[in-house]
């Protein structure tokens, strides 16, 4: 069987061929059986696949917003506060890392303005200076305190070893200790560096952010409820 | 219904006027699907993709047979479903019988108005066109049952499949001459009714 007698047919049984087409395959039918076996053969198969059930769908495939991928309208201002949050919470990490950063930048030149031994700490660290300045004074009182003493009369001997037990005195026993406590006070009670972006901007930044975000929630939520 | 009119409304963006469409093709788009695939559910999850990628290029439809345009969407989504069926083959969960063997046509899809002789007929000779069907290729599978299960014209099948009317009406004959092989091997299981040489008479 020719593929060309095959589509002939199979058009023939559909009522798709041209008259003309139609009665020149007609006369040929009645001379050719083997012709005329195969549009039996392409006939009975049409008329089974026609006799096959129809299925109902098992379900409706109707769709919903969720499949389609539509969301509730928002209002216009929508974008606007989702930037304002985005920026502040951006800003807000950021303000955190500076900080951060700013604070170890500051530790870091103590660090090296107490330990130099040999470089000028006073050029280095104005800060340091003045830390040091109080304790220097320190060394050079007591010494001026103690410019008297070889002046004593042996009269006042006694009272000189009362002295002796007086806080000046003390005071001068100690020199070395004191300079060493006054520097460590010294330390402690400097300053820290003053953060470079103040914790009141901070907690403004944290605000926007928290807001917006539940602002945002809050308006999806009314959207939904009234697209619904 | 204005087929027309819900085109036009479900092209602005109306889900509800595309749902009445999907209502009213539902069945046509489930049975291609089915007779492609093979599977309910196969042909169940194709239908819904077909209709959901039909919703979002609803708007390229210029006219013509809006059954056609679908029918090349869930032709596609078989394709699709197919692809993946060959990368993650898996088992049919098939109901049992009281022997412990597979249920070829489960009680639970009979049509309540058939007897039960009825309907191990139909279930069988739907057994036996199945069979064949799925031994096709698939571009002749998806001609003929556009052509000779959905009952489409030969230009809508063309503009479905996209392919010349020659080629829709060569596969369609080639199609049809293979099915007729394969289902010469169940003549004997077929009932009475469903003999060929009855049904060419019917014709």
């Amino acid at each position: 069987m020719k593929p060309r007698d095959l589509e002939l047919l199979s058009t023939y049984l559909d009522g798709q061929l041209s008259p003309s087409d139609s009665t020149r395959l007609e006369t040929r039918l009645k001379t050719d059986p083997e012709l005329d076996s195969v549009l039996t053969d392409l006939r009975a198969a049409r008329t089974l696949l026609r006799k096959l059930p129809a299925r109902k769908a098992p379900r409706n495939f109707t769709l919903t917003r969720k499949m389609v991928g539509q969301n509730p309208p928002l209002p216009r201002t929508y974008p606007w506060f989702r930037f304002a949050s985005a920026l502040a919470t951006l800003l807000f990490f950021f303000s955190f890392g500076v900080n951060t950063v700013g604070r170890q930048m500051a530790s870091q030149a103590q660090t090296f303005g107490m330990g130099g031994g040999g470089g000028n700490t006073s050029e280095e660290s104005p800060e340091l200076f003045s830390a040091q300045a109080p304790a220097a004074a320190a060394t050079e009182a007591p010494a001026l305190e103690l410019a008297p003493a070889p002046t004593l009369m042996p009269t006042e001997v006694a009272d000189a070893a009362r002295i002796v037990d007086t806080p000046t005195a003390k005071t001068i026993g100690g020199a070395e200790n004191a300079v060493a406590q006054d520097q460590l006070q010294v330390q402690k009670e400097a300053p820290s560096p003053t953060p470079l972006i103040p914790s009141i901007w901070q907690t403004a930044l944290a605000v926007i952010a928290v807001g917006g975000a539940l602002f945002m929630v809050l308006v999806r939520q009314i959207s939904a409820r009234r697209w619904k | 219904m204005n087929e027309q009119a819900l085109i036009t409304d479900a092209q602005g963006g109306s889900l509800d006027a595309f749902n009445t469409l999907v209502l009213h093709y539902q069945d046509s788009v489930f049975n291609t699907a089915l007779r492609i695939l093979g599977d309910e559910d196969q042909a169940a999850d194709a239908s819904q993709e077909a209709f959901i990628s039909a919703f979002k290029s609803i708007v390229s439809f210029r006219g013509g047979s809006f059954k056609g345009w679908l029918m090349r969407t869930v032709t596609n989504a078989c394709y699709d479903e197919l692809r993946r069926k060959k990368r993650r083959p898996t088992t049919p969960l098939e109901p049992d019988t009281d022997d412990g063997e597979e249920m070829d046509s489960p009680r639970w899809l009979a049509d309540p108005n058939m007897t039960p002789a009825q309907q191990i007929e139909a279930d069988e000779v739907e057994h036996a066109i199945q069979h064949c069907l799925n031994n096709l290729p698939l571009e002749f599978k998806t001609v003929v049952v556009m052509a000779d299960i959905q009952g489409m014209d030969y230009t809508e099948v063309a503009a479905a499949v996209r392919v010349p009317l020659g080629t829709i009406k060569s596969r369609l004959a080639r199609a049809r001459l293979r099915l007729r092989e394969c289902l010469q091997g169940f003549a004997e299981l077929l009932p009475a009714s469903y003999r060929l040489d009855d049904g060419i008479k019917a014709s």
